[in-house]
């Protein structure tokens, strides 16, 4: 050993330790970006004293697959939560005030005061508000739940523009990860960023993943389906322009293979959340208010022997004939109007609801001649009583066949805040999930301020000593040469 | 190498979260101290939403009916009242002709209490209440008994050409003072009481129908609510004052004004019986609604104590559950200032 060694040595650490201290202040930099993997220096002796600083980057696969399959669960689920929250505001109201059970209560409590009073024409004309409530009621629910398909659809097709541009910011990460690894440099960042975009593209839909040679990635959706390998798998989608109630919504493909949909409450995945959004639970809400329209058509229709059965108070596009019995009819709750026959608005005569007679002198009902008899209530306490009574609904609707009309229209709320309580609950449990995970994969692979900091004090002091040593070196020198001056 | 390691970035987040968890619970607590409700009716019952949306309309409706069963009840005891005041007026007449029967049965006094007798039904029986005709059975907005003092009216008319018809003569011809007892009974059996007790009544006398006003008294029971004047006690009335009113009035007989005033007196008692029977009828009816009105509003008792427990929130617990947040949210924050102090740079100078 000798004194320029010495100096070798002491020059070697000297650039290691501002290497390393590069590094530091990178991590400290990059402390609070979630998607930065903290880098260590590893130094390793080559010729006895010289160091090379090699740069490790914290990875955690487990952890990181962890936090992949619960952020798409949480974001589809926080989608189907969201999704659900809105249509109970906008098709239900505040405390279910604008919904159809509401509005039908009303109807009743009108039709009773109307029935204790029939000589009273506007308690007549009242009825005949209340029913135009239970319209409106269903009239805007229809519109409201169709207009939320095709807002959810228009969300599909962004989201699925997304997922194809995400696809190829992968791509050309995965390209510089592999190529970076072929040339044996340091790729760290290159990791970093194509991890942030998996973290991005899991959010749509459940992914897997699984590394081949040189680092390079492929990605396969949960049910198997290829999403990316060597180069983007296309992932489609037909919007429709807009809804009708009993119209199927296209599906999307990844890779021409549809993406499949399970359940009413559960979603794996923002794209499945928002297809089971437009294609479960709207279509069912939808058919369920079809069929309490449907059950006021038929409780307020005429009959008369000899005579077919009429719609009475609530007609509907196919009126005067009354829709089939038990059978669901699309969209009726979006035509279902009043009869203008009895509405006063439309020069019709409420008291003809009394009475009977919407359809013609046939069906008239009170015994006594026209214009007379004006505290008949049989008819109007015969209505009352049909809303109470079971009929048959169907059930592709997904409730109790056989109930009354209003303790359908109360059943209809009570289903769908059965499934919108689970949806909650679900995205309560997977948001923690995910909140947990997310910390875990932090934990393991983020970076601590203070660790850094005590790291930046070894450095410092390593600089110091090294630094010393070069001027003590140098000294000695300056000492030698002058000696032989 | 690394054994135990928190980021600084999940120390932050960490907090971050937590704290807007337990504001987001603070404010949904907030809202049920100041209601009572649950803040979300359909995230906490879920499916048995239809239950609390079920009882919200029942409750609604129950008190619609008791209030509606108010309404019954004033014309029930308006019609009570009516029946009562017709009951005193066949008692007056009934007076009249007892006297008449015994004493001088040609006197004007026996006529005038026919006339008044005929005068207070036919108000009595065409009185109204909110617009209704009260007799009328259901067809309340026609007068339900004929004038039967006004110009042209039918029922007189009917009377005097059945007199003219049988006898040849108006009651007023000086003729009539020949008419025996036998015949004018014969007259009053045959000729009168078809036009009150037959067809006559609805052709002559009343608009009122025989159905009556139907009304829901209950969630399930629906009765009749009122009178019609079509009843036997108000036809005998009519009848009987009819008589004493025309007949006294006429040139008959002491003898045939004696058989009538002995006839009208048989008429008259079982006007008044008729008439009794047709109070307690309203009397049984008014119990119908009364009993109704309480059985609901005992319901109603129940179903608001049903509401509640299904989805009321015990003010206590609430008021505690606020206390609670709001200081974890407080130590929350005392923490975060301290944590985010507590850093080795602070100690670097």
């Amino acid at each position: 050993m000798s004194l320029s060694s010495a100096l070798n040595i002491a020059q070697s650490s000297l650039k290691a330790t501002s290497r390393q201290t590069s590094i530091v202040s990178r991590n400290v930099s990059d402390g609070s970006n979630p998607d930065y993997s903290r880098r260590s220096a590893m130094l390793v002796y080559t010729d006895p004293g010289v160091s090379v600083v090699k740069i490790r980057r914290e990875a955690n696969d487990l952890l990181f697959r962890q936090n992949l399959s619960a952020l798409s669960a949480w974001s589809g689920q926080g989608a189907l939560a969201k999704g659900m929250d809105k249509l109970e505001l906008q098709v239900n109201g505040v405390d279910n005030a604008s919904s159809a059970s509401t509005a039908i209560g009303n109807l009743q409590k009108a039709l009773q005061l109307y029935a204790t009073t029939p000589s009273n024409q506007n308690l007549g004309s009242s009825v005949v508000e209340a029913a135009r409530q239970v319209v409106r009621s269903l009239n805007d629910g229809t519109k409201a739940i169709q207009d939320f398909r095709t807002q959810t659809d228009g969300e599909i097709t962004t989201a699925v523009n997304d997922i194809n541009d995400l696809l190829k910011q992968f791509e050309v990460a995965n390209k510089a990860v592999v190529s970076g690894t072929r040339s044996g440099g340091d790729v760290s960042d290159a990791l970093d960023n194509r991890d942030a975009i998996l973290k991005k593209i899991s959010e749509y839909v459940p992914i897997s993943t699984y590394t081949r040679g040189d680092n390079d990635m492929v990605i396969t959706t949960g049910d198997g389906t290829t999403l990316f390998e060597t180069i983007p798998r296309s992932v489609t989608f037909t919007p429709s322009a807009g809804y009708a109630p009993g119209a199927v919504g296209g599906q999307i493909y990844i890779d021409n293979v549809p993406l499949k949909t399970t359940g009413v409450t559960d979603a794996p995945g923002k794209l499945a959340g928002m297809l089971q959004l437009r294609d479960n639970v709207t279509v069912t809400m939808q058919s369920q208010l079809d069929e309490i329209a449907r059950g006021l058509v038929t409780a307020f229709s005429e009959s008369a022997t000899g005579q077919p059965t009429l719609a009475g108070l609530f007609t509907w596009s196919g009126g005067p004939a009354v829709p089939p019995a038990g059978t669901l009819v699309d969209g009726i709750a979006g035509t279902i109007k009043i009869n203008p026959a009895v509405d006063p608005s439309a020069g019709g005569n409420p008291v003809l609801l009394r009475d009977g007679g919407i359809n013609g002198a046939v069906y008239r009902t009170n015994p006594n001649a026209a214009g007379s008899g004006a505290s008949y209530a049989d008819r109007l306490i015969a209505y009352g009583e049909k809303l109470t009574q079971p009929m048959a609904f169907d059930p592709a609707a997904g409730i109790t066949a056989n109930s009354s009309l209003v303790s359908y229209a109360a059943s209809s709320i009570g289903w769908f805040e059965g499934v919108r309580q689970q949806a909650s609950t679900l995205a309560d449990t997977k948001e923690a999930l995910a909140q947990r995970t997310g910390e875990a994969l932090s934990n393991a692979t983020g970076v601590n301020v203070d660790t850094e900091m005590s790291l930046m004090l070894d450095l410092e002091h390593t600089y110091q000593a090294s630094a010393k040593i070069l001027t003590t070196v140098n000294q000695m020198l300056d000492t030698l040469l002058s000696a032989v001056r | 190498m690394k054994t135990t390691s928190v980021s600084s970035s999940a120390m932050s987040n960490a907090m971050r979260y937590s704290q807007s968890r337990m504001q987001a619970e603070l404010v949904k607590r907030q809202k049920e101290m100041d209601t009572l409700r649950v803040a979300d009716l359909g995230l906490a019952l879920g499916a048995r939403t239809s239950q609390s949306v079920t009882f919200a309309r029942d409750l609604e409706r129950l008190n619609s009916i008791v209030d509606s069963n108010k309404l019954i009840s004033s014309r029930l005891s308006t019609t009570q009242d009516a029946l009562g005041k017709m009951g005193d007026a066949a008692q007056r007449l009934l007076t009249a002709v007892t006297t008449a029967a015994s004493g001088d049965p040609g006197s004007n006094v026996t006529r005038d209490a026919g006339k008044a007798a005929l005068q207070s039904m036919t108000s009595i029986l065409n009185s109204s209440i909110n617009g209704e005709y009260l007799f009328a059975g259901t067809n309340t907005d026609v007068k339900p008994i004929n004038d039967y003092g006004a110009a042209g009216s039918p029922a007189k008319a009917a009377f005097d050409a059945a007199f003219v018809a049988r006898f040849g003569f108006p009651a007023t011809d000086p003729a009539a003072a020949s008419i025996t007892a036998t015949q004018i009974n014969d007259f009053i059996t045959n000729d009168v009481a078809p036009q009150f007790l037959g067809a006559g009544w609805k052709a002559n006398w009343s608009n009122a129908t025989d159905q009556q006003i139907v009304s829901r008294i209950s969630l399930n029971e629906t009765t009749e609510s009122s009178i019609s004047a079509n009843t036997d006690g108000v036809k005998k009335l009519a009848m009987a004052a009819t008589i004493v009113n025309e007949l006294f009035s006429g040139n008959l007989g002491a003898e045939a004004k004696k058989a009538v005033a002995q006839r009208v007196m048989t008429i008259t008692g079982e006007a008044i019986g008729a008439n009794a029977q047709t109070q307690s009828q309203a009397g049984i009816i008014e119990q119908r609604v009364s009993d109704a009105s309480d059985r609901m509003k005992a319901q109603i008792g129940l179903f608001e104590k049903h509401v509640v427990d299904l989805e009321g929130v015990d003010q206590y617990e609430a008021a505690s559950r606020v206390n609670d947040l709001m200081s974890h949210i407080q130590n929350s924050y005392a923490l975060t200032a301290r944590i985010s102090q507590l850093s080795l740079i602070n100690f670097l100078k």
